[in-house]
């Protein structure tokens, strides 16, 4: 069986429109909704929330996307699957969902940053030596041997001045 | 081939620490000193990384290949056999000796 997938990329305000276009016209197999994060992407600060819709044979599917800032409408009127969903993107992503379920669903509430953001400082990661940090050309004296890098190293994707308290 | 190991081909291994650097998992640790080797004709000594230790914890690392894909010198390569199954973390993190090419030893 062959299958047919579409991207419809929307603005927020015509999420709602866009999703209820998709489910009356047949996209009734409601698989998922999440969030992509996108703050590095471009230098935007936003997420990127994703549901994907099928017809009830899975021939053909819909991916719906839109750019967030930090809020969106809920669809869970539409689609009442949906609000699991949405409790999750909105714990993980920092994502708003004006209108729908608000209840924490797996972490205590105000518990820190989301966790799924970039941005999102891991503190195990402060806390663990990183094995990258040694340089074997530095002995522990400070004597250089070899071609001691110049360079302070530090983890690829950490922030600058991330590892400093 | 299986994915389900990381081998180390010592010989091949120049101690450069990238594949530390990149691991996402901050799994492998590596330590080295420099020798000087004099070859006959040389004007004068080249300077040699000699690898004294090489670690994977396989307790955190997730198989990502990333050391593999990093590697300019092709000394970490996939492997068919395993890591031990244990209920001690100890003795998942592997040195030079258990980290051999299957079919070396």
């Amino acid at each position: 069986m062959s299958r047919s997938f579409t991207w419809h990329q929307v603005e927020p305000k015509d999420w709602r429109d866009k999703i209820g276009e998709s489910r009356n016209a047949g996209f009734t197999f409601f698989d998922f909704l999440t969030g992509v994060d996108r703050e590095n992407v471009e230098g935007n600060q936003m997420c990127e929330v994703v549901v994907h819709l099928a017809k009830a044979d899975l021939s053909e599917s819909h991916f719906i996307s839109t750019q967030v800032l930090n809020e969106l409408p809920s669809i869970t009127d539409l689609i009442p699957a949906a609000q699991w969903h949405e409790r999750e993107c909105a714990e993980m992503f920092g994502v708003q969902f004006n209108g729908g379920n608000a209840k924490p669903l797996l972490r205590h509430e105000n518990l820190g940053r989301p966790p799924l953001l970039k941005s999102t400082v891991l503190a195990a990661r402060v806390l663990t030596p990183w094995p990258g940090g040694a340089e074997p050309e530095i002995k522990e004296d400070g004597r250089k041997v070899g071609n001691a890098s110049r360079r302070r190293q530090r983890p690829p994707g950490v922030p600058e001045n991330w590892l400093k308290p | 081939m299986k994915h389900s190991f990381i081998a180390l081909i010592e010989d091949k291994c120049t101690s450069c620490m990238l594949c530390v650097r990149e691991c996402p998992a901050w799994c492998i640790s590596l330590d080295s000193h420099t020798i000087d080797v004099t070859e006959e004709g040389a004007r004068r000594p080249r300077k040699v990384n000699v690898l004294d230790s090489f670690e994977i914890d396989y307790s955190l690392c997730m198989y990502c290949g990333v050391c593999i894909d990093v590697c300019p010198f092709d000394a970490l390569a996939w492997d068919e056999h395993r890591a031990l199954v244990t209920t001690n973390r100890e003795d998942m993190l592997l040195g030079i000796e258990e980290l051999g090419p299957s079919g070396s030893s």
